[in-house]
């Protein structure tokens, strides 16, 4: 794996104003993302994933929304905290974005076509016939049969699958060094799944292109990902390559999503789930988060909020404290940093 | 589109033989007759008229009557004004509703456009507030009232300056025609403006205006190329119906500033029982405005690219 850093995120804060009060949705994330490979953030819904992901470019609401601290640096340039203006220079053309449903995230009334060219032309200043040249190679890339015809078509003329295609189009036109796909398969059936991930990897090898893939399917992260952060009520509970999360779980929630994930023989069994539901974060817990569900919870972790244990292998859990009782969970970091 | 645009005229026409009947009807249902008077009349006088106007046949032969003679687009003399042709006073007074309820629409359209985009893009701040102030104030207040004003308005500036800028009432030229089809534009610039912000606020909240705004576009960018095409949808609808309120309605503004309109016409017959004079002005601006709710749903069609395709099928 390279080990050239293109994005760094440190200590992400993240509120939304309400009536209720402010809930803190996102609270002190950080990860990396290393040239060519892809960061899958996973979590259930209302996790934070996504708004962590939008805040970077400035895409959630604000307000309500607002960035409370941190950084964000693609290659050493800071874009927290940028106005309009500067973030429009990353946004599209170094930071290229997918959204789950395509169909409602592009624009009814305008072409395929036009929708892609725009980009093109705003960030390029290609003329717009050198623009619709370059949308037929970039839909002819994306797999999308009949380029020409298919351009001058509007949204609801195109399957799901297609409409994923063209999104993918679209984020990749000014040659991004990032691109961000927000659930890309969520509103996918699963064959077609499995092409929109054979297509990503194969642009990804082309364009060598940095993924940050948001999802909460563990299937989709085993295949795509080679480093994995596992976020829970906000915070990053857990981060490591793909192997250290799934061969060397360390933390209680991780091991909570792996046994609700369906296996293959289990068919008849009934599903597994982790009891409980997240935290309220209108006023998030003192101590861990996921204590009120933790099958190993501690007297400590009531009011005490754990820090990150580890260093490539990290897991936001007392029981690596040196001085908790030894529980097997324990052993998995110190394999992973001893590997 | 064409077989959208034929679907739709043939249902034009059923409507507007819908009201032909409904007003045949009503008309035939209320007391009294165009020949009732408050001296009695000589029998054998208001046979010979029964007769004349054809009131002495039953009611089902009339129809039939009315409804042929207005397939050849003759609707009849009026009874209470001596030698008049329905036909002609439509001809004659028509195009001047036509001319203050478009100029009054264009107004409307504009400037609920406008300051609908304005009060959206300046949510809760001043300029929001302030135009929304105005917008519930045209909303209520009657439009004798802002045509009284207008009128005043006009006396005052003409007063000031010491020359006539505007004219106080009358029909003749560009000048005659501002103050009253803005005070008839008013209400439905009100209503358009409160339509076009909200609708301006709820494309703002989609998706695909996040997209626009992940792709790096300028907010003028997205305004123009993304928000206003979708916001201005819901508006198209209305214009239809809008022009119909605006055309009927126009009868006290017409009276206030004396002009010669159809919209005078249109109350007095209903007053007097006119029964040609009522049957022709109801299904004439009932075929107006059946005529420009299809020119709105046509130009729909070119906005809303799933229209036009639906429509192609």
């Amino acid at each position: 794996m390279s080990s050239e850093v293109v994005l760094a995120v440190d200590n992400l804060a993240v509120e939304f104003a309400t009536w209720g009060g402010s809930v803190q949705a996102v609270r002190d994330v950080s990860f990396k993302l290393h040239k060519g490979t892809t960061l899958a953030i996973v979590g259930e819904s209302g996790c934070g994933k996504s708004v962590t992901v939008q805040s970077l470019l400035g895409l959630i609401p604000m307000p309500p929304g607002r960035i409370t601290a941190g950084s964000a640096r693609l290659r050493g340039e800071e874009l927290l905290g940028l106005g309009a203006k500067a973030l429009n220079r990353y946004r599209g053309k170094r930071i290229g974005m997918i959204f789950q449903d395509a169909m409602s995230a592009l624009n009814p009334t305008m072409t395929i076509g036009d929708q892609i060219a725009e980009t093109l032309i705003v960030h390029t200043g290609m003329s717009a016939a050198a623009a619709r040249q370059e949308v037929i190679t970039l839909l002819g890339q994306v797999q999308i049969p009949e380029p020409e015809r298919r351009m001058r078509q509007y949204p609801f003329e195109f399957s799901g699958g297609m409409l994923q295609r063209a999104m993918i189009a679209l984020s990749i036109a000014c040659q991004p060094e990032v691109l961000i796909a927000d659930e890309p398969t969520t509103a996918l059936d699963v064959t077609i799944q499995a092409q929109i991930l054979q297509l990503l990897e194969s642009l990804q090898k082309s364009h060598g292109l940095s993924i940050i893939l948001i999802t909460h399917d563990l299937g989709v992260v085993a295949r795509m990902a080679q480093e994995v952060a596992v976020m829970y009520a906000g915070q990053i509970v857990e981060q490591g390559s793909v192997d250290d999360i799934f061969y060397r779980s360390a933390h209680p929630y991780t091991l909570g999503l792996k046994a609700a994930m369906p296996g293959k023989a289990a068919h008849k069994a009934q599903l597994q789930v982790i009891p409980g539901s997240p935290p309220d974060l209108f006023a998030p817990p003192a101590g861990c988060g996921f204590h009120a569900r933790c099958p190993h919870v501690m007297q400590l972790c009531e009011s005490n909020a754990p820090p990150l244990f580890g260093t490539t292998h990290q897991a936001r859990c007392w029981l690596h404290h040196a001085a908790a009782p030894v529980h097997p969970l324990r052993q998995q970091l110190i394999a992973s940093s001893g590997s | 589109m064409l077989s959208y645009i034929v679907k739709r005229f043939g249902m034009g026409v059923l409507t507007i033989w819908f009201i032909a009947t409904a007003t045949f009807v009503a008309m035939h249902l209320v007391p009294g007759n165009p020949l009732a008077q408050e001296k009695a009349v000589n029998p054998v006088i208001r046979a010979n008229l029964e007769k004349q106007y054809g009131l002495d046949k039953p009611v089902t032969t009339q129809y039939i009557i009315y409804i042929t003679n207005m397939l050849h687009g003759d609707f009849g003399i009026s009874y209470t004004q001596e030698n008049r042709f329905v036909k002609d006073i439509i001809s004659e007074h028509f195009p001047v509703s036509a001319e203050l309820g478009l100029l009054s629409l264009f107004f409307a359209t504009l400037g609920g456009v406008l300051f609908g985009a304005i009060t959206a893009l300046s949510r809760n701040r001043w300029p929001d507030h302030l135009i929304m102030v105005f917008v519930i104030l045209g909303v209520s207040v009657p439009n004798f009232v802002f045509a009284a004003l207008g009128q005043l308005l006009i006396l005052k500036l003409n007063g000031w300056t010491g020359t006539t800028i505007l004219p106080i009432a009358g029909w003749d030229g560009f000048g005659s025609m501002l103050m009253p089809s803005l005070v008839l534009g008013l209400s439905t610039m009100a209503y358009l403006t409160r339509l076009m912000r909200a609708t301006m606020l709820e494309v703002a909240g989609t998706d695909y205006i996040r997209t626009a705004r992940a792709k790096g576009l300028s907010t003028t960018r997205i305004f123009l190329s993304h928000q206003l095409r979708n916001a201005i949808m819901p508006v198209i609808t209305v214009l239809g119906p809008a022009i119909a309120i605006i055309t009927t309605g126009g009868f006290v503004v017409e009276s206030v500033f004396t002009i010669p309109g159809l919209g005078r016409y249109f109350v007095q017959a209903v007053q007097q029982l006119d029964y040609t004079v009522i049957m022709g002005t109801t299904v004439f601006f009932g075929a107006f405005l059946v005529l420009m709710v299809i020119v709105a749903d046509i130009l729909y069609g070119f906005v809303d690219p799933r229209i036009r395709v639906e429509a192609g099928r």
